[in-house]
């Protein structure tokens, strides 16, 4: 497997405007099997966008997208995407959706049945199966959205912000859910985030973005061991790492927050 | 939705618990009104504070329905209404489903289209009545066409709504694990409507009760509401009041089957509303 983002570039119309908004500008990255890479970047800086025309939702107004050195025309099973707001289907039960994907592939319901409950214990919701998305919490909803994504068997794993509507506490679990999970399923994830410590404590490689218009502003290899555990954050390069990315990305972040609130103010 | 209690987690458990505690007293609540009501005009009629001519006691209300209910004369009146009443409302559910859909989901068509049935919406269907007997004469048409009019337009609002608020997301999320049209439309785009829909229909009933029943105050040979009329006409006031509590009996009976019937198709909602959002 082998993704390839070649010479991206995204505008979309202003509503009322006769001017372009230029989104996404000449990106290229190409992602390795296994690799887990995080998009780092305040927002509006277009890693939700790029995640998006690699999923298929979105056209790139230039360049292409290439899995296998195929073009990508519109979403499909080999590359889910985990969504912040889970965008599970809240008239079935956490099973049924987890066999979601299973059943849009034509397999039998004991087989389908069977793969979704190995998936949900993956990620430790055995027994939760038969509860709607109403009933249980934010964390095991995206428990429960990492089963389904990952159930149909993708290439690749799309996650747009999927911890930015979690507690805290919750966030930090789930980081470390995320690390075990993709570890054992050997999957190759692409990350979305605008938290500094969630991106190195799962990266790979951080590519780091900056926004108006979005493109890559530096990629930074993470050299921390795997398996990534609750230890990983006291490790001296995690806290080195961490405070250089926030050095970089400082004036950008506060550049933004006065730009966004002049945009409020106008 | 089946489910056993002891494979909850305590939290909903304990959140449920008192649900169902209130619901109870809510009922008990609700049957004290009544009794109240019921036993403050029987004392004002019995104190003859009330001309039993005007307004019949409870009493000679519930004798007065015994004399309907042996005769058959309460039975015949009831299954014309009803009748008129499933009929008109089954036109407008079709109409109203499928117009909604289309217009919902093809944008430019329903430019066309939605400024005609804004401006034709605020017409009461009783304002049609005259029209209704033109076209119509005088016998179960009308009222199937008042009917039609009167719940047409909760159905079509509401499904043009569910179609157009339908969750991007979702859709995204059903494509991206491969979902075929098939599975989009069936698993995806009806039950994700359902809720939005269902109480339009709902809704759409009882506006369909309420103009059958105005329907034939004029334009029937039968009917409950036409029963009220000819009794009105003798003076038989014990008979009109009769007539109106078993329309609202009937009424009510309906919107608690549609309620029911949409908890056991929308069983995701019902308490969805009430959970908190993490």
């Amino acid at each position: 497997m082998q993704l390839k983002v070649d010479h991206v570039s995204k505008e979309f119309a202003v509503r009322g405007h006769a001017k372009v908004l230029k989104v996404l500008a000449d990106v290229s990255l190409s992602v390795a099997e296994g690799e887990l890479i995080v998009l780092l970047g305040p927002s509006g800086c277009g890693k939700s966008t790029l995640l998006n025309v690699v999923a298929g939702f979105l056209k790139p107004t230039l360049g292409q997208v290439l899995l296998d050195d195929t073009p990508v025309m519109k979403p499909d099973r080999r590359r889910t995407v985990v969504f912040q707001d889970y965008a599970l289907f809240p008239w079935m039960t956490v099973q049924k959706n987890v066999e979601f994907g299973l059943k849009a592939q034509g397999v039998e319901p004991v087989e389908r049945a069977r793969i979704a409950r190995d998936f949900l214990a993956l990620v430790k919701l055995s027994g939760c199966e038969d509860r709607y998305p109403y009933e249980i919490s934010g964390g095991m909803k995206q428990r429960a959205a990492i089963a389904r994504a990952l159930a149909p068997n993708p290439d690749i794993l799309l996650m747009d912000e999927p911890f930015g509507a979690l507690d805290a506490q919750t966030r930090v679990l789930m980081q470390e859910e995320l690390a075990r999970i993709v570890a054992e399923a050997r999957r190759t994830v692409l990350f979305v985030t605008h938290s500094i410590e969630e991106a190195v404590f799962l990266a790979d490689r951080i590519v780091v973005m900056s926004s108006h218009p979005g493109r890559i502003r530096s990629i930074h290899d993470v050299g921390l061991p795997r398996p990534r555990t609750p230890r990983t954050r006291s490790l001296p390069e995690f806290i080195s790492l961490t405070q250089e990315l926030w050095d970089s990305l400082k004036p950008q972040w506060r550049d933004d927050g006065v730009e966004a609130r002049l945009q409020r103010e106008n | 939705m089946q489910q056993n209690p002891e494979s909850r987690v305590a939290s909903f458990t304990l959140r449920l618990a008192p649900t169902a505690w209130r619901a109870s007293g809510r009922y008990v609540r609700g049957l004290i009104g009544f009794a109240a009501l019921l036993a403050v005009w029987e004392g004002l009629a019995s104190a003859a504070l009330i001309n039993p001519v005007l307004l019949p006691s409870p009493t000679t209300l519930f004798w007065a329905s015994g004399d309907l209910v042996r005769s058959g004369t309460l039975v015949r009146h009831v299954i014309a209404s009803v009748e008129r009443v499933l009929v008109g409302f089954a036109l407008a559910a079709l109409v109203g489903l499928l117009f909604g859909v289309v217009l919902g989901w093809f944008r430019t068509l329903s430019d066309f289209v939605k400024p005609l049935v804004e401006a034709l919406r605020p017409i009461p269907p009783i304002a049609w009545t005259p029209l209704a007997i033109l076209w119509f004469g005088v016998g179960n048409a009308p009222s199937y066409f008042l009917v039609f009019v009167g719940a047409v337009f909760p159905v079509f609002v509401s499904t043009f709504s569910a179609v157009r608020n339908i969750e991007r997301t979702q859709i995204n999320a059903a494509l991206c694990l491969g979902a075929t049209p098939a599975m989009l439309i069936r698993d995806i785009l009806v039950p994700g409507a359902l809720p939005v829909i269902f109480p339009g229909l709902r809704i759409a009933l009882g506006v369909g009760w309420m103009c059958v029943v105005a329907a034939e105050l004029i334009a029937a040979q039968s009917g409950l509401g036409y029963m009220i009329q000819q009794n009105r006409l003798l003076l038989q006031t014990q008979f009109v009041v009769t007539g109106m509590i078993v329309i609202g009996m009937i009424g009510f009976a309906m919107n608690a089957l549609m309620t029911a019937i949409e908890r056991r198709l929308v069983p995701w909602q019902e308490s969805s509303k009430s959970s908190v959002n993490e």
